[in-house]
């Protein structure tokens, strides 16, 4: 069919440039409760997308464009479909852009070649894995998880000569330990959730995280109200890239893919200026230097190319607090004269000089969960729930939850010190503790 | 029999679903099949471009086979017979049954049903958010940018069992306005958002409401951080709709209950809230953004009472945690979408409204907070946590309104403890659109609301 849609568009004399993407994607997927296996399935998906731009022009004569975008699947009636696009693309009128420019892609490694050859065995094997895991820990017990394993083979071709495919793999894994204590009226229950994803099983640490879980669900059974604090806070590992807008499981925008971007910039909603300190205020400890990066061996957002067919880049947004660079598309480029860069990828921060060891003086506020951490990307402003923290002072960590952690993201990282010591989280590369000097947490009595 | 415009393929294979029930149902104690069809289209349009584009689509068909014990399904892109009954054959071929747990299909049931029909043009629509757009344009010289976005969202299914024949198409619409503003500390936005189901003009907000935007977007420019603490608020419906989804909403959900992860199994007939108290959850409600007739697993929509003057009463249910656990069916299985398992779902969730008009409930509060506009919420159903995210609030002074803002609000606290301090139930009741996830993934389409509330509640 792939055929057939190119022949198709290179016949439309109205469209000036398109992109086609041929999506297969194969997924098996595992949902187990206390009781046994609730539900197995097995998903294929096939699915074109169509990308057409075409010449339009104002009543005062400007040549303008119009982009629209349609999904075409197998046995779809094409010609239709590609109509609707071009009149969808014929009622607005855009300033001028053009499409990428075939040029050399990058060999990012994303897919697990075991994966891809048993998926089903795969999982049943983590799942064996995570259950082992937890066996080990007799005050939790597992009472539900999901596994998915998914292969997406993506080929896309454009009208400017890009022809390029990419296979990628991804698994993800969710699961919930509940602990108990007490009886009767005195009883307590609490649970640890956890998500992951990552391109390979190999990236998931089960039995780490299963053993931190299984901590956390002990430590919350004893946790005490939320302290009223103002001072260091420090936050570690998949907590700590969830604050730079990693390690989600969906792409939600962070203040730096928001800001960072060139499409908000055009819109007037950014008004970083390359060059500039990103702060509105002065930093007074570690320099923030932020990557965004596509190229990210096995990163969760990383690509051989973007959904444009710009390849993969490592591009220095921020150095030493200024920002260098905006990631803009193909159109956005355009319109700011600025290099594309493609969409945003992984976020890839620069390491400190101490080692976390040294972060961790006391007193301090450590936030092991949050309820959702979700700052205004416009703002950076955040008021957000814990679900575990810990108060450590006089040589106790005491686990409290409750409360919310109350700030501004990019006022906090004006003042933070970073470890020498880097992880990856599945869409973050970087320090796996950092300690900030100056945050509230608001138990609100 | 109304026009569902099912697409050529899907209507097809409609005609012979029956076959593959059967396929399915020669070795399995039950079977289903699922079409789906969702697709939409977006128009946006602001200051600097303009877009009309479809959103991504999904189609394809899920076919259910239960073993006793598991739900082994295949979920195929498209509608090719041939692809699907095959398809069928393999999902059997192999299995092991056992009759250690049966599914009651339910009782015989048929019907085509269809939301009305969006008959305007793209090109009208376009032009109908350029006029809007226009409105707001060059009011204040510090407005730097207004979004005007527009999407409509169809969804067309089909279900079968051996009870149950059934099909439905259901057009969403909601209508997004944003203006951005800029000061000396960057932008700030402010928006006002509507939905509808079939019918464009309940989608344009008043000059009342388009004006209170631009007011608040400026006003968002000099906002102040709140002080900490436990004050006595007043929440906007789409505020109290989200406190309800996030507290009995997601706390209900049965498959929860399977899982041990909700706490409200522990508290049936018992007392969770103020007995002012009642909450529903009803997919039927005509012009809720989570409307539909029937859900993933062919159950007809219908309300479900959750809380009853502060009692819990029942949850909200999808098909397999209903059978494991024994509990009456509710309308509330459903998927993100056809590649995705059904699980218990909200649909319009809200809290029934009460006696006190809203004036008078203003005129209690000496010294509090209205919480205007929500933003986001985060569920909690075992810890019954609670985090709801307001984009901003304002000072409430000897019951009234003044120009004092804060952004942002977080409310936290413990579910019940929260909810037992509602002292006044308004009068009104507006349901918002809004988005749902079980956790960060299974995004489906939902609105949440109710009147009017007066409470207690830990800001910061």
């Amino acid at each position: 069919m792939l055929e057939s849609i190119i022949d198709t568009l290179r016949a439309r004399t109205d469209v000036q440039a398109w992109s086609v993407r041929h999506i297969t994607t194969h997924s098996t997927q595992l949902y187990t409760v206390r009781s046994g296996v609730e539900a197995k399935r097995a998903v294929t998906d096939e699915q074109y997308a169509i990308n057409i731009l075409r010449h339009t022009s104002t009543a005062q004569g400007e040549t303008t464009c119009g982009t629209s975008h349609i999904t075409v699947l197998p046995g779809d009636d094409l010609a239709g479909a590609i109509d609707r696009a071009v009149m969808m693309a014929s009622l607005v009128h855009n300033p001028l852009h053009s499409i990428p420019a075939p040029s050399a892609l990058p060999d990012v490694p994303l897919a697990d070649a075991e994966l891809q050859a048993n998926p089903s065995a795969r999982l049943d094997e983590l799942y064996g894995r995570l259950s082992a895991a937890v066996a080990k820990h007799a005050h939790v017990r597992m009472t539900a998880a999901e596994l998915f394993g998914a292969e997406e083979t993506i080929h896309l071709i454009n009208s400017r000569g890009v022809d390029a495919t990419q296979v990628a793999t991804e698994v993800a894994i969710e699961w919930v330990l509940i602990s108990r204590s007490g009886e009767g009226a005195q009883a307590r229950q609490v649970e640890s959730f956890v998500e992951m994803t990552r391109r390979r099983a190999a990236g998931l640490d089960i039995e780490g995280e299963v053993d931190r879980r299984a901590q956390y669900a002990l430590d919350l059974l004893k946790a005490v109200d939320p302290p009223n604090h103002t001072g260091a806070v420090v936050l570690r590992g998949a907590v700590l890239a969830n604050f730079f807008g990693g390690a989600t499981l969906v792409a939600d925008r962070s203040v730096f893919h928001l800001l960072g971007s060139g499409e908000a910039k055009y819109n007037n909603l950014s008004t970083w200026e390359i060059g500039q300190s990103v702060f509105r205020r002065e930093v007074t400890a570690d320099p923030l230097t932020l990557w965004a990066n596509r190229q990210l061996p096995y990163g969760s957002y990383s690509s051989c190319f973007d959904d444009e067919g710009l390849p993969a880049q490592r591009v220095a947004l921020i150095q030493d607090n200024r920002l260098t660079a905006f990631t803009a598309s193909q159109r956005y480029a355009d319109y700011l004269s600025v290099a594309p860069t493609g969409s945003f990828g992984n976020v890839e921060v620069a390491p400190g000089t101490q080692p976390a060891a040294a972060l961790l003086s006391e007193p301090h506020v450590e936030i092991a969960a949050f309820s959702w951490f979700n700052p205004s990307p416009v703002t950076g402003d955040f008021a957000c729930e814990i679900r575990l923290g810990y108060i450590v002072d006089n040589g106790q960590r005491t686990p409290f939850r409750g409360g919310l952690l109350v700030g501004n993201v990019l006022d906090a990282l004006a003042d933070v010190r970073y470890s020498a010591e880097t992880g990856f989280y599945g869409d973050y590369f970087g320090p796996t503790m950092a300690r900030f000097g100056q945050l509230t947490v608001a138990d609100a009595k | 029999m109304p026009d569902l415009t099912l697409p050529s393929k899907m209507s097809a294979l409609r005609s012979h679903l029956d076959d593959v029930v059967a396929i399915v149902e020669a070795r399995a104690p039950y079977g289903a099949v699922l079409l789906s069809d969702q697709s939409g289209l977006q128009i946006q349009v602001d200051n600097r471009e303009e877009r009309v584009t479809e959103l991504p689509r999904t189609a394809g068909t899920v076919i259910t086979a239960f073993d006793g014990a598991t739900l082994r399904e295949t979920a195929i892109a498209g509608f090719e017979r041939s692809t699907v009954e095959q398809g069928a054959r393999d999902l059997v071929r192999d299995a092991t049954f056992t009759d250690r747990r049966s599914i009651d299909p339910g009782p015989e049931r048929r019907g085509d049903f269809t939301t009305p029909h969006n008959t305007l043009s793209a090109r009208a629509k376009l032009d109908r958010c350029r006029d809007l757009q226009q409105r707001l344009t060059g009011l204040d010289p510090r407005i730097v940018n207004v979004r005007i976005d527009y999407r409509e969202i169809t969804e067309r299914s089909a279900f079968r069992n051996r009870a149950a024949d059934l099909a439905q198409h259901v057009e969403r619409m909601h209508l997004f306005v944003i203006v951005i503003v800029a000061g000396p500390d960057g932008t700030r936005y402010d928006a006002v958002l509507k939905s509808a189901v079939g019918n464009w003009d309940a989608l344009v907000p008043t000059d009342d409401e388009l004006q209170a935007v631009v007011d608040h977007a400026l006003a968002l420019l000099s906002a102040e951080r709140i002080e900490p603490g436990e004050y006595t608020i007043i929440t906007s419906p789409g505020v109290s709709g989200t406190i309800c989804h996030e507290s009995f909403g997601h706390g209900v959900e049965t498959d929860m209950f399977l899982k041990e992860r909700a706490r409200a199994v522990q508290y049936l007939d018992r007392v969770v809230a103020s007995p002012l108290v009642n909450i529903y959850d009803d997919p039927s409600r005509a012009g809720g953004f989570g409307f539909y007739f029937f859900d993933d697993e062919g159950q007809l929509a219908a309300p479900t009472q959750i809380v009853e003057n502060g009692l819990f009463r029942r949850g909200i249910t999808d098909l397999y945690s209903a059978t494991a656990l024994n509990l009456r069916r509710s309308a509330n299985g459903r998927r993100q979408d056809y590649t995705r398992k059904a699980y218990a779902r909200m649909t319009n969730t809200f809290f029934a409204p009460g006696a006190t008009p809203v004036e008078e409930m203003f005129a209690q509060v000496d010294h509090g907070i209205y919480l205007e506009r929500w933003l986001s919420g985060m569920e909690d159903p075992q810890g019954w946590g609670i985090q709801v995210t307001c984009h901003y609030g304002h000072e409430i002074k000897h019951g009234k309104v003044t120009q004092r803002m804060f952004a942002p609000i977080g409310i936290t606290g413990y579910v019940p403890d929260v909810l037992q301090t509602i002292t006044a139930v308004g009068n009104d009741l507006v349901l918002e659109p809004g988005l749902c996830g079980k956790g960060h993934k299974e995004t489906v389409v939902t609105s949440a609301g109710g009147p009017h509330l007066l409470l207690k509640a830990r800001l910061g």
